[in-house]
């Protein structure tokens, strides 16, 4: 079992991931933005096109301004989640001590990274019940909801859960070399390592692997969407010139500086 | 028969399509079709792949759409009438529709769900409300309108939008008022503005050597001529040469709304031949929210060639000589206590909320605002053209129109009894007169145009 999660599956994982993500991408892109379909008002620069990309993308800013509790709930999940990954990646990177960079002593920086990681698990722990909560007693959102979307829910709650967990009890912790040292074996393609047997880690990472493989293949991908979909309906957009050829009353008719048919200006329809 | 478990407009029957250049698909090949007519929707459309693919059903769209406020019908929610689609695309042109079925929310298409769809995506009024809440920006109305497509290829299209598309291939303009007609209500106006006014001022159609080619609504000839008029007395006040076209009488275009392919395009080429041959220098579109929709979005990609003259939209213009103080308005011509409604396609499609307030407030003495309003606003419920009168549609519409009413009122303006609703759209004009009956709301529905034509040429017997 142990030698499947470990050693076997994370190609498997990495391969149907890949794979699976491009085949998607891949697909979206074949399709056209036939018709120009920007959301209005919209402003006339690239620039101010940028600032509400942005602040769609980063402060899912629409939602805001919609429901401020779905907000809360989804804003701080992602937030979290952005956290975690990026926690995962230094730590196994430099071990906890990445703080030292900033000036703390090596000890100081495993610290604060072990307190922004639990604080951040929890946080993510509550915001996915608060969705999952939401899911369950909203009237409307009971009705939109497959099957699917409970299951990937439940699915992000046990990730979390099970890695929570090996914080929260030092018997099933894993010290950032051990996970260090994995990481570089199966990305060297040597056998890994098991020193001793863990089964929330093992569960953790079995379990992070199922979201992979399901990912190209769920509405996770609204990763991806998120940009997709903005990209199309954020964009500046350019008003002809007003005045009317003839006009008396002193009228400028500006007709140099005619825009035909109204194209955005980043020209893309 | 299970057509009529589902509320639906009546059919254009076999003959009416054919006027449309369709066969229509016979029942037992209509899923057959069906299926191919989706997978190229969906695989050409970008936004309508989006919507199919990246919808995370966070329910947010729900609350938004006033139509599901209205009926409370789960239907009606803007990611489940997606889902008439996304069940389909998912069963039969996706990996985890074809392993895991409904636990995925795949579901393999059906006549039952065509007959759904017919139903459903012309309950949708295409106002991109839910475009504008949705956290990722999935416009439901690149589904509704991809759904209205694939089932003008099947041939089932209303009876009213079919009529209409016929019309105006026959004659130009969606009433059907062939070139006597319109000149003959064009005189008669230019008398109504004389009597009321004054002053003379004239109404052409096709003059040549003109500079500018207004594109009325051509309900604006019959059900709103003080729209008309209002065009003509800004027009003249300006002393622009203008005139409009029997060619293409017509702001409206159907194709947006149920056949985005051959329909629009036609319409799209009607207009910029007859700009051609006019010699016109810029084209003036009128009061009219869907058709300004696709004069800005849809035109300049339908084309099939370059387009010839600037289009901009009459309250580009109107909003522009107010701005420079070359219009001297009277407000009090219009002392009544007023109200703009945003037209959905103005306010989340065509850039104009800001405008139409420039306009607005310096011809009305006394105006009030409606929340939510600029393109936060909810749609009169007529539209995308869903004007039936058959009674259970025609209830349905005036359902959709509550959460309009319930604003109107809120800003009590009505409370007199001589309320002015502002509409500068022609289907929400001919979906606000029933609404103002049925709600008994004390205002009367005006365009905007025609306001600005009060407050230039106040009525002399005043
Ligand atoms: S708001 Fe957008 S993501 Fe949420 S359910 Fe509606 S369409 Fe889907
Ligand atoms: S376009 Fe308007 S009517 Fe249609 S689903 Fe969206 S919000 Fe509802
Ligand atoms: S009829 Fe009017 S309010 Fe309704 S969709 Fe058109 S523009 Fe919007």
């Amino acid at each position: 079992m142990e030698y499947l999660v470990f050693q076997i599956l994370p190609y498997i994982t990495i391969t149907i991931f890949v794979l699976g993500v491009m085949y998607r991408l891949g697909k979206w892109a074949s399709a056209r933005i036939v018709h120009n379909i920007v959301l209005t008002p919209a402003p006339d620069t690239v620039s101010g096109a940028a600032v509400n990309y942005v602040a769609e993308v980063g402060l899912f800013r629409s939602l805001f301004k919609g429901d401020k509790s779905l907000w809360a709930g989804a804003w701080l999940m992602h937030f979290a989640l952005l956290n975690i990954i990026g926690g995962h990646i230094v730590g196994f990177a430099f071990l906890g001590e990445q703080f030292k960079f900033i000036g703390t002593s090596p000890e100081l920086s495993k610290q604060l990274s072990d307190i922004l990681g639990t604080s951040m698990g929890i946080l993510i722990f509550v915001t996915l019940i608060y969705l999952l909560y939401r899911r369950l007693s909203i009237t409307e959102v009971k009705h939109v909801s497959n099957p699917a979307d409970y299951l990937l829910l439940f699915l992000l709650l046990s990730i979390v859960t099970a890695g929570n967990l090996m914080r929260l009890m030092p018997e099933y912790s894993i010290h950032y070399e051990t996970a260090q040292a994995y990481i570089i074996q199966l990305a060297t393609f040597q056998p890994v390592e098991l020193h001793q047997s863990n089964i929330l880690f093992t569960l953790h990472l079995l379990l992070v692997q199922l979201m992979l493989i399901v990912f190209p293949f769920s509405k996770l991908m609204h990763l991806f969407g998120m940009f997709a979909e903005r990209w199309i309906i954020n964009r500046p957009y350019v008003e002809p010139a007003p005045g009317l050829p003839g006009a008396k009353a002193g009228a400028t008719t500006n007709t140099a500086n005619v825009v035909s048919g109204g194209k955005t200006t980043s020209g893309g329809v | 028969m299970a057509e009529n478990k589902y509320k639906a407009p009546g059919k254009a029957n076999d003959s009416e399509m054919r006027a449309l250049f369709i066969d229509p698909v016979p029942d037992d090949r209509k899923v057959e079709e069906a299926l191919k007519h989706l997978k190229y929707l969906v695989e050409k459309y970008r936004p309508l792949m989006l919507a199919m693919e990246s919808c995370t059903k966070c329910g947010h769209c729900a609350e938004n759409c006033h139509t599901y406020l209205g009926t409370k019908d789960p239907n009606n929610i803007p990611t489940n009438r997606a889902d008439l689609f996304r069940k389909a695309w998912k069963a039969a042109y996706t990996v985890e529709g074809k392993l895991f079925g409904g636990l995925v929310g795949a579901e393999p298409l059906s006549l039952d769900t065509i007959n759904k769809m017919y139903s459903y995506f012309y309950q949708c009024n295409e106002c991109r409300r839910c475009a504008l809440v949705c956290p990722f920006g999935i416009d439901t109305c690149e589904v509704t309108f991809a759904g209205r497509q694939l089932l003008h290829w099947l041939g089932m299209v209303p009876k009213l939008q079919a009529s209409v598309g016929a019309a105006m291939y026959r004659t130009g303009n969606h009433t059907g008022l062939p070139k006597p007609g319109l000149v003959d209500t064009c005189e008669f106006l230019e008398e109504e503005i004389v009597d009321e006014t004054g002053v003379d001022i004239k109404i052409p159609v096709d003059k040549p050597e003109s500079d500018v080619l207004y594109i009325p609504s051509s309900a604006d000839f019959l059900l709103n001529p003080n729209t008309m008029m209002g065009a003509a007395k800004f027009f003249h006040y300006l002393g622009v040469n203008w005139t409009m076209s029997s060619e293409i009488a017509e702001a409206g275009n159907f194709g947006l709304l149920f056949d985005q392919r051959h329909t629009m395009r036609h319409n799209t080429m009607r207009l910029l031949n007859e700009a051609v041959k006019l010699g016109v220098k810029k084209i003036v579109w009128g009061e009219c929210g869907h058709g300004w929709r696709t004069g800005k979005m849809y035109v300049p990609s339908m084309a099939d060639r370059p387009i010839p003259v600037p289009i901009v939209h009459l309250h580009d213009e109107t909003s522009h000589y107010i701005r420079t103080g070359q219009l001297k308005l009277n407000p009090e011509a219009n002392n009544h206590p007023t109200t703009l409604h945003d037209p959905c396609n103005f306010g989340r499609a065509c850039n104009l909320s800001e405008k139409l307030r420039e306009v607005l407030t310096p011809c009305v003495s006394d105006f009030r605002e409606m929340t939510p309003n600029r393109e936060r606003n909810f749609c009169c419920g007529g539209g995308s053209a869903i004007l039936y009168d058959d009674p259970v549609m025609y209830d349905l519409r005036i359902k959709f129109s509550a959460k309009k009413a319930e604003q109107v009122r809120a800003t009590g303006i009505d409370q007199n009894g001589d309320g002015y609703l502002v509409a500068p759209c022609s289907i929400c004009k001919a979906q606000l007169y029933p609404m103002v009956e049925e709600h008994k709301l004390g205002v009367e529905v005006k365009g905007l145009i025609d306001l600005v034509g009060t407050a230039l040429y106040p009525p002399i017997n005043e």
